[in-house]
Parts: C-alpha cells; structure tokens; sequence
C-alpha cells in the first residue's frame, strides 16, 4: 500500500470518529453557541490529523518527502472534484432544511457537517481510485 | 473509470531484461512511485506520454516496443 493510500486511509478514519463525534455534541446542545462546539472538534482533528502524518512520514519517510507522481495526482484531483459535488448536495440540503425552518445555528452546523462528509468522501474516493488505479 | 486502457506494454520484460531492475528502480528513474510501474505492468494504468518516452529512452528502445495496441 501506498503512503498517500495510508495516509487517505487514517485520515479518513480520523474524519469519521470526529464526525461522529461533532454529531454527537450538536446532538447535545443543538442550540448551542457555535464556537463552543466547533473548538470541540477541530482541536482534536488537528492534533490527530498532525499525529497521525507524523508517525506515517517516520514509519516511510522516502515516500512522505516524494511528490506526488502523474498517477497520484489524478486520483487527488478526481477525488477531490466528486467530493466537491458531496460538498455542494451537502450544503443544497442544509439551505433547503434552513428554508424549511431550521435555526440559523442549525444551518451552520448543517454546513459545517457538509464539510466533514465531503472531507470524509474525498479520502474514500482516494482509497477507491488507489486501489482501481485511474 | 475503471475500464482497462487497451494498451499494453512490456515494462516487465524490458525490466528484468536489464539485470532484473526493481520496480522501485524503474520507478525512481522514469518519475514515478513503485506502485505506478506495479499499475502500468498489470495494464491498469496508462502512463502520461512523458513518462513512456521516459520508460522507452531508459531501455534503449522506441516508443512501440514497450507500448502497443491491444489486438495489433
């Protein structure tokens, strides 16, 4: 397996906890502020997320310093676009629930919730491509 | 997507030809990672034109004795 399939692969499953996660402290205070939520979940995203290409890069460093080759690049580039497109429904369904009567709060975390989908779909788009190749 | 290209190509036995080189080795010299050369050699990926003239000028060959046609 690849580093950038490795790495797809943990930060994936970092992006799932975590947005189990966030759900779960909306679920709990739907009303709530906000930033008292937010900070929640991006501080351990981002310590995970740095621990996480720490000990990758260590475990394979050659491969951590390399560029991404011709065949990488396109899978990065292929995920990334359909993701936008889970980016995009996303964000139509939370406008739409907003219109239909959602808070102002709850639109954010709709959104915000989007985001972590879409994250989340880019990484496993990267595994399938990887493991297809192009 | 998914599809295999219908292009095939020798790298394998261009590769072990030239003293058993690595797909590693191989990889390092033309650009691209091991697990692309693995990709190219199974017929699951089609390189970029730069990296087959690469592939072919490391051989010593043209661009049709390492890359064809499937069916020609």
């Amino acid at each position: 397996m690849s580093f950038r399939e490795k790495s797809a692969w943990v930060m994936g499953a970092i992006m799932l906890v975590t947005g189990v996660w966030y759900a779960q402290l909306v679920a709990a205070a739907p009303q709530a502020p906000v930033i008292g939520l937010l900070i929640p979940y991006v501080l351990p995203v981002i310590v995970l997320s740095i621990i996480a290409q720490a000990v990758l890069a260590f475990l394979s460093p050659r491969e951590a310093n390399a560029r991404a080759d011709e065949r990488e690049r396109i899978v990065m580039d292929r995920a990334g676009h359909w993701s936008g497109i889970v980016l995009g429904l996303g964000v139509i369904a939370a406008i739409s629930m907003y219109i239909g009567g959602w808070s102002a709060t709850l639109l954010v975390h709709a959104i915000v919730g989007a985001l972590i989908v879409a994250q989340l779909a880019e990484y496993l788009f990267q595994v399938f491509l990887f493991r297809r190749t192009i | 997507m998914g599809k295999r290209p219908p292009i095939t190509n020798r790298v394998r036995s261009l590769r072990e030809k030239h003293g058993q080189m690595s797909q590693a080795a191989l990889g390092e010299a033309v650009g691209v990672t091991r697990h692309t050369i693995i990709a190219i050699e199974q017929g699951r990926y089609s390189p970029s034109l730069e990296t087959s003239f690469r592939i072919a000028r490391l051989f010593n060959v043209g661009l049709e004795d390492v890359f064809g046609w499937e069916g020609d």
